[in-house]
């Protein structure tokens, strides 16, 4: 239904795909995988009409397509669901499903009969009971991902992509979500569905084509491949090679920093944590189990209503993050450009962020000292960009991410929280991540890394914490570290 | 590491490329220049003396108010309140009895107001969440009022000889408070573009969030931008009072926006954390050619209104242009 052949684009100074290939067929769930930067997001948007490609030829329903907009795919019957949903969150269902198409009445105006009607019968049809009259900003994030594929469903959609479905969902909404695919493809719609999630692609993929650095590498039905060698395809090595050694147990000293009984934003249910020096200390748990809120409760980011923090012989009752940065504690957030970079600042500004104090003198900052500083950086991280005075907007993720990590191992003497810190970042990059928490473990700091994807949480941690529903489910360490066991912890509760 | 996605820095700076760069970069100043040439070219009084002049004395109070304006909007702000500020500093300024005597009372009261109304402005902003609109609008609206009451309708009375002087004398040619305001703008400008306050307005602009996870005060950056914004608009309104020589109600009218066009002409971006005084001054400098340019050509006086009207569309269409680009 779909073909793609030799397909290529470039941005400015950019390769972002060469020579890609794909074919989707009518009636199949086909999965996009490869590490991010891969060139996923740059194929869905051709495939789109947001970008036009360079090179190649795309053919859809049998005919050669050059969608000049996303207008244009959208009437050939492609619809896609991106993380971010494009809804309006105080307008209603109904109104949302058919934005841009409004059922028309009398005079050309809006005929909210019809539409109410029209929404009751599409969201029927889905097998969903949401409400059409309630507006989108008091429905569930899972409520809303229906609402989505609602709108796709108001014109004869023929292939519908999803990017990362269920990164924002979870448990029984995925099984949910995956039984309105099935119906889909039972339909003959064509999916294409994009995730990190191997186990989900084994689930509900029919096929899998593996993308890597821009380029197609293998396309396979998923019950000719496995798990590792689907990794291996992505990665193009093996994934034990990513890993430093871990710490040896008689390395690791005392604990740095407790939290105790730490209840933050409604997330957060009375959590206690204690990092120890030398230690790289794992925080798993399904999203949405806390783990962002306790490490943010922690550093003073987001207010803590009980509960207290001890680092350095002092209680913290009240956190503040300019207290963490004072007694030694470093974050870096999840939301790199949200919540971590200035990106409007170049690469010595935000390296210096967290201790400006250190490069100023009089209140003036010493611009030659703080260019030292990041020629220094730059060249420790190995960080790609033409020098102290490059915007990390221009920069890559992997190595605007290198800038965060090198401003907070430059602040934090005595502990380093990561936020996911591998996320949208090359294989590359990820090595050096993991090389670089290695390192501070190694100097004594104590390290808790927040991760989602579990083989970089066996492959890093020397102990897990596992969180669940805003309390700690269970400590893992040593041999204990298996995804199995992760998994049921993190889950026990729910499932019972 | 993934070659394939690592921008290719080096190739960058190819020749038409970086010629295209740096007129992306130097556009305001060439656009300032062709103003002035064209207008020289069309009306040869242009130039002459007692024109150049008469527009410094002018750029002076406006570049003055464009500075603290400069500061509000890089932190995501916008300051309505500034020609409130102004004329009511100027009434301040003669309420008194228009001898030297009274200048430092008249100083500090001026100053003082600014202050205020900027702390007013910046505790709304900041520790409120009003927006910078509703905030700054209604604080110019209280000035207004209370000024009114002050004045019972109608300020009479003289602005003290010294700011006189300081408002329309000139030494050397150069007038007196043009001295002022370009002291002011290296100042502040080193204070922006080298301080760790500087710094911490970039970053609180740029990202709130971010500003606060990094343990910078990012309320008190922003209360401080609009003190900053209130107190050089005061002692806009003084000179002004002096070069204008009589006050009404309204000195500084327009100023509100004359200034936040001009720092937006100059490269300052409304979206916060992006922009320099330089380029709001230089924004500052084309606003007043044209207005003086259009006086020149003795066209009648709405049309300045109108043709401040399309620079701003022509300065917005371009930053959206470069933004996209």
């Amino acid at each position: 239904m779909l073909t793609l052949s030799n397909v290529s684009k470039s941005f400015p100074g950019v390769k972002a795909l060469s020579g890609m290939q794909l074919d989707v067929r009518a009636g199949e769930i086909h999965a996009l995988v490869g590490e991010n930067g891969a060139g996923k997001s740059t194929l869905t948007k051709i495939i789109a009409g947001v970008y036009q490609p360079d090179e190649g030829q795309i053919e859809f329903d049998g005919e050669i397509a050059h969608w000049a907009t996303p207008g244009a795919a959208k009437a050939a019957g492609i619809h896609v669901i991106y993380q971010e949903f494009v809804l309006f969150p105080h307008m209603t269902v109904a109104e949302n499903i058919f934005i841009g198409h409004e059922r028309r009445g009398a005079f050309g105006l809006v005929d909210h009969r019809q539409t109410r009607k029209d929404a009751v019968e599409l969201l029927h049809r889905l097998g969903v009971d949401i409400d059409p009259d309630r507006r989108v900003v008091e429905l569930s994030v899972a409520d809303q991902q229906m609402v989505e594929i609602a709108k796709a469903m108001v014109h004869k959609v023929k292939l519908l992509i999803l990017d990362e479905p269920t990164a924002v969902i979870s448990g029984k909404e995925v099984e949910l979500l995956f039984q309105r695919l099935q119906a889909l493809r039972a339909d003959g719609v064509g999916i294409i569905y994009i995730s990190h999630r191997l186990e989900e692609i084994f689930e509900i993929c029919d096929r899998v084509t593996v993308l890597k650095d821009g380029q197609f590498v293998a396309s396979h039905p998923t019950a000719e491949v496995d798990r590792d060698r689907l990794v291996s395809l992505m990665v193009g090595r093996d994934m034990q090679e990513l890993f430093p050694p871990k710490a040896d147990p008689a390395t690791i000293g005392a604990v740095v920093l407790e939290a105790r009984g730490v209840v933050a934003a409604g997330r957060v249910r009375g959590a206690s944590i204690s990092l120890r020096a030398g230690e790289v200390t794992a925080l798993a748990g399904m999203v949405g189990s806390g783990r962002t809120e306790l490490a943010l409760a922690i550093f003073g980011g987001l207010e803590m209503t009980e509960g207290e923090v001890v680092i350095g012989g002092q209680t913290f009752r009240k956190m503040t993050p300019a207290k963490a940065i004072a007694q030694g504690i470093g974050l870096l957030t999840e939301d790199r450009k949200g919540q971590g970079l200035a990106m409007l600042l170049d690469v010595a500004s935000n390296i210096t962020a967290a201790d400006l104090d250190a490069v100023s003198r009089w209140g003036l900052v010493d611009r030659r000292q703080e260019d030292a500083i990041a020629r220094a950086e730059i060249t420790a991280y190995q960080i790609a960009c033409r020098g102290p005075q490059n915007p990390v907007v221009t920069m890559s993720g992997g190595n605007q991410q290198k800038v965060l990590v090198s401003r907070w191992a430059r602040t934090c003497r005595k502990v380093l929280i990561l936020d996911e810190p591998t996320r949208g970042v090359d294989v590359g990059a990820k090595a050096e991540i993991y090389r670089i928490m290695r390192e501070m473990a190694a100097k004594g700091i104590a390290v808790l890394m927040i991760s989602s994807e579990l083989p970089e949480v066996i492959g890093m941690a020397d102990r897990v914490v596992v969180m669940r529903e805003g309390m700690i489910g269970g400590e893992l360490s040593g041999d204990q570290i298996s995804e199995e066991r992760i998994m049921q912890v993190a889950t026990q509760k729910i499932a019972a | 590491m993934s070659h394939a996605v690592e921008p290719n820095l080096s190739g960058m700076a190819s020749g038409a490329e970086a010629t295209r760069a740096w007129l992306q970069r130097y556009a305001l100043h060439l656009s300032l220049l062709v103003m002035i040439v064209l207008s020289a070219a069309i009306s040869p009084s242009f130039l002459s003396g007692g024109n150049v002049s008469n527009m410094l004395l002018q750029a002076a109070p406006l570049g003055m108010v464009v500075i603290g304006q400069v500061f509000v909007i890089l932190v995501r702000g916008l300051d309505l309140s500034v020609a409130s500020v102004m004329a009511t500093a100027a009434v301040v300024a003669t309420s008194f009895s228009g001898q030297d005597g009274d200048a430092p009372v008249i100083f500090a009261l001026a100053l003082a107001i600014g202050l205020g109304t900027g702390l007013v402005n910046g505790l709304l902003v900041a520790k409120r969440n009003v927006s910078p609109f509703l905030a700054t609008l209604a604080t110019m609206i209280v000035l207004q009022g209370m000024r009114s009451a002050w004045t019972q309708g109608a300020p009479s009375g003289n602005v003290p000889p010294v700011f006189r002087i300081l408002g329309s004398g000139a030494i050397y040619g150069v007038p007196y408070n043009l001295i002022i305001t370009a002291v002011l703008a290296v100042i502040f400008s080193v204070l922006l573009a080298k301080s760790t306050f500087g710094r911490k307005v970039y970053i609180t602009g740029g990202n709130p969030v971010t500003a606060r996870l990094l343990g910078i005060p990012a309320d008190g950056v922003t209360i401080l931008c609009y003190v900053i914004s209130g107190v050089l608009a005061a002692l806009a309104g003084l000179i002004l009072s002096g070069f204008v020589g009589i006050v009404d109600n309204w000195v500084g009218r327009g100023f509100e926006i004359d200034s936040i066009v001009a720092a937006v002409m100059g490269g300052v971006a409304l979206s916060g954390g992006r922009g320099t005084i330089a380029g709001g001054l230089v924004g500052a400098a084309i606003l007043i050619v044209v207005f003086n340019a259009v006086l020149q050509l003795g066209l009648p006086i709405q049309m300045q209104i109108i043709i401040k009207g399309v620079v701003i569309v022509i300065a917005a269409a371009f930053y959206m242009r470069r933004k996209a680009g």
